[in-house]
């Protein structure tokens, strides 16, 4: 990817909330994204163990997953397949559609990860991106996302840790993503990179190297904020209205 | 249908014009083989249900590629007439033959406004060729 200027960055970190929360806030950042014409950074995690169907997921697929069975579910307005969010640490990132990370899919995903490989090596992990060697891509249709592979998804001996997935409306892009840490009890097919390395990475240190990693590699400058009260409310809109409601949830959609 | 033969939109629709018996004008809608090459490994297409009303700019329907869902942007104001659900099942036949089989929808035209913004093949490959350019 050609080198990116300097861009000005909003910086949001959120403790763990909702599911509903969670990407009622996506969904709005990628609205101010597309109004303002600024990008946004976020680091989040989850209130208690939630799967997250991908936007085109079959809801009743998610009867045939026991482990996640009694967790709450919400579904995302982006694509991929089914992730337990647990002991992870989840990012969004949303940018405008004419600045140069959102114009490629494939790029944007390998540029993020990139940075995530640049900071598992720091911590002496050996991350690569899915597909850059002689692996190749295979399709799937696993149920969990981290059970498929994809270009683009970062894996350490073989094992994807991270992946991501996107929305792409008129003018904006949002791209979020999980690494998985450590192993759920609610997923327990899937290894985190404590159990693949033996080497135990804390989301707090995680979030301070990735941010500092984001920063240089992808020319951001960041600007620590939060939410404002009027977007207090909008998300809380949003999450009642459309996240937290049935109707979205479990609404077929794929086949 | 002949990629010359066609209008397109920004976000890479294309639209060809025809009339229907009623003497209404009716567009049809897909999307353009630049676009298509740009969603490599489509999964999943929602389309709308017919008889929906659509709105020149506003979203008809949804794409999923590469774990990336985007929106399906309606060229013209008007009706959903037809559909072809035939691709949800086949989504190869968007990249196999975009200009004929591979249509979403038919929308018959309420209001000719928004044809006026819409380019003609030339100035198309333009607009493409800028993209091109700037990554």
């Amino acid at each position: 990817m050609p080198s990116v200027p300097v861009t000005e960055c909003r910086l949001i970190v959120h403790p763990p909330s909702s599911g509903a929360w969670n990407m009622a806030v996506d969904e709005h950042l990628l609205g101010w994204t597309s109004r303002s014409g600024c990008c946004c950074w976020r680091f989040y995690q989850w209130a208690e163990p939630t799967l997250s169907l991908g936007y085109f997921q079959q809801y009743a697929a998610r009867a045939e997953h026991e482990a996640s069975r009694s967790c709450p579910v919400v579904r995302r307005a982006s694509g991929g397949g089914a992730i337990l969010h647990d002991r992870e640490l989840t990012y969004s990132v949303t940018v405008p559609l004419d600045h140069l990370l959102g114009r490629r899919r494939q790029w944007m995903y390998d540029a993020v990860h990139q940075t995530l490989i640049a900071v598992l090596a720091m911590k002496g992990i050996r991350a690569s991106l899915f597909g850059s060697s002689s692996l190749g891509e295979e399709r799937s249709a696993e149920f969990l996302c981290f059970k498929r592979r994809s270009a683009g998804d970062v894996v350490v001996a073989g094992v994807k840790i991270a992946g991501s997935a996107q929305r792409r409306s008129a003018g904006a892009v949002l791209q979020h993503g999980s690494v998985l840490l450590r192993r759920s009890l609610a997923a327990p097919e899937l290894p985190g990179l404590c159990e693949i390395t033996g080497k135990s990475l804390e989301p707090e240190e995680l979030m301070q190297l990735w941010r500092q990693q984001v920063a240089e590699a992808l020319t951001l400058r960041w600007h620590a904020d939060s939410l404002s009260q009027e977007e207090e409310e909008g998300v809380a809109g949003i999450a009642s209205e459309k996240y937290g409601s049935p109707s979205w949830t479990e609404k077929r959609r794929g086949s | 249908m002949k990629p010359e033969e066609l209008l397109y939109s920004k976000t890479h629709e294309w639209v060809a014009i025809a009339t229907d018996e009623a003497g209404a004008k009716v567009a049809t809608v897909g999307i353009s083989a630049f676009a298509l090459e740009a969603l490599t490994d489509l999964v999943f297409v929602d389309l709308p249900q017919v008889g929906r009303s659509v709105s020149a700019g506003e979203p008809f329907g949804e794409i999923e590629s590469v774990k990336a869902v985007s929106d399906l942007y309606s060229p013209v104001d008007g009706e959903i007439v037809e559909v072809n659900s035939t691709l949800v099942d086949q989504l190869e036949t968007l990249s196999d033959d975009p200009y004929t089989s591979g249509w979403f929808v038919k929308i018959r035209i309420a209001d000719e406004t928004a044809l006026s913004g819409l380019m003609d093949h030339a100035a198309y490959q333009k607009q493409c060729e800028q993209e091109m350019a700037d990554e």
